[in-house]
């Protein structure tokens, strides 16, 4: 069974669209196979949606001065234009069906969850039982990466500079604290020494960023999430 | 049909949340869009969302212009994927602001000089059902229990949810085949599900 979410501080930067997209698109592979967040997430948008859209009474008039501003204030296009601009074409977006991707490590065939599907994929570099193929989403000090671990390998204890997502996509493993399952959110802090070890392979999506780089807002959004998992 | 009538009876109080009529007002223009192509729905559904929208946005854009490409792109994508908006799954409002979250997100990727990838889609899907994950989990008693649950409803009605569940027949085809223009089937479909819900009780929320 899945243990480790995202924070709902990290639930709703999310349903904002704040997050970068390497951490949306882990909250959004996770909640995929979370039937518990996937419905936070639900009620957290319609929330939202609710809010942005609620009515004001200083919108509604047709004569209010804020109303009749933001008509104003459009620099090239009044709303009619862009009404009769938009529905000049009766076209449809016909959105295709969903294809399968997937992804090879070592011979091993693997589904790409859909949050991907459109990441340009750097190349895999094999380090012993480890590969590791990069995501090229150019976040600057953001890392992105899908790791794979053969069975009886394991990633040497390290410390992280700023935080690190590890996703677990498939297969399980372990560290001093425990073990872990598909579709564990599992969000470290600087403070974390680890030492993962997987005894039957795993795939995992990771992100990772450069402390010296640490930007303020994505800071103060992932300092509880230490206290709250660790 | 005046937008100001929606909103007549709300001057009581500054601010206040929708109510059940705004939503399903709502709800019907977006359907009415799909079904019908109707420019006077949209032109509802735009009076009533793009201020707010142009407001949300000039907060995350300090540049008017591209707060304006929002609008445009949101209101835009409201006209050409409306018959992907379900009434079962969600209010109208909820799926707007899903649409102009993924609008927001993609631009502001592109501004700050990442890529030009598009990749809210497949982050926030707009067209994959949610509240499916219900009934793959349903057993095979309460698949029995719908299934004369379903034998209750008028013929017509009847023809059209067998048709579309349990043939999987798409909405067209099932159009084609009953000699009805697809707008019917939808609001058959529609009524039908309604009628299936009362039925089922709410048991499930």
């Amino acid at each position: 069974m899945i243990k480790h979410h995202p924070t709902f501080e990290l639930l709703k930067a999310f349903v904002a669209g704040d997050l970068p997209a390497s951490l949306s698109a882990g909250v959004a592979i996770h909640a995929d196979m979370c039937d518990v967040c996937q419905q936070q997430i639900a009620q957290l948008t319609e929330q939202v949606a609710e809010e942005h859209f609620k009515v004001e009474e200083n919108l509604l008039n047709r004569f209010n001065v804020d109303e009749q501003q933001s008509l104003e204030q459009l620099p090239v296009n009044n709303f009619e234009n862009m009404i009769a601009d938009i529905t000049a074409s009766n076209n449809i977006r016909v959105i295709p069906a969903q294809k399968e991707k997937t992804i090879s490590f070592k011979g091993n065939n693997y589904l790409l969850p859909r949050a991907l599907h459109n990441m340009t994929l750097g190349k895999t570099a094999h380090i012993g039982k480890l590969s590791r193929l990069r995501m090229q989403l150019n976040e600057n000090e953001i890392h992105t990466s899908l790791l794979h671990i053969e069975p009886g390998g394991g990633v040497p204890e390290h410390t992280h500079k700023g935080f690190e997502l590890t996703l677990l996509l498939e297969g399980s493993f372990a560290d001093e604290k425990g073990a872990y399952v598909k579709g564990d959110f599992i969000m470290l802090d600087a403070s974390r020494k680890h030492h993962p070890i997987s005894n039957q392979g795993c795939l995992c999506y990771t992100v990772a960023n450069d402390a010296l780089h640490f930007t303020q807002g994505i800071n103060k959004l992932l300092n509880p999430i230490s206290t709250f998992i660790y | 049909m005046q937008t100001n009538l929606l909103y007549q009876e709300t001057n009581a109080k500054s601010i206040k949340m929708l109510d059940e009529i705004e939503h399903s007002k709502l709800c019907l223009w977006l359907q009415d869009v799909a079904e019908n192509r109707n420019k006077q729905a949209f032109t509802h559904l735009f009076n009533f969302f793009a201020p707010k929208i142009l407001r949300i946005s000039r907060t995350k854009f300090s540049n008017e212009a591209l707060a304006c490409e929002v609008v445009q792109e949101t209101m835009s994508n409201v006209w050409r994927k409306a018959h992907l908006f379900n009434a079962d799954k969600g209010a109208a409002t909820t799926w707007v602001y899903t649409v102009m979250r993924n609008v927001t997100f993609d631009m502001l990727r592109k501004i700050k000089g990442n890529k030009e990838d598009t990749l809210s889609e497949d982050i926030w899907p707009i067209n994959e059902p949610v509240a499916n994950e219900d009934e793959s989990y349903e057993d095979h008693l309460a698949h029995d229990n719908l299934l004369k649950v379903i034998d209750t409803l008028p013929q017509a009605q009847q023809e059209v949810v067998k048709g579309f569940y349990l043939l999987e027949m798409s909405q067209e085809q099932l159009a084609k085949q009953l000699n009805l223009p697809l707008g019917t089937i939808k609001s058959r479909l529609r009524l039908a599900l309604a009628k299936l819900k009362v039925q089922l009780g709410d048991y499930h929320d």
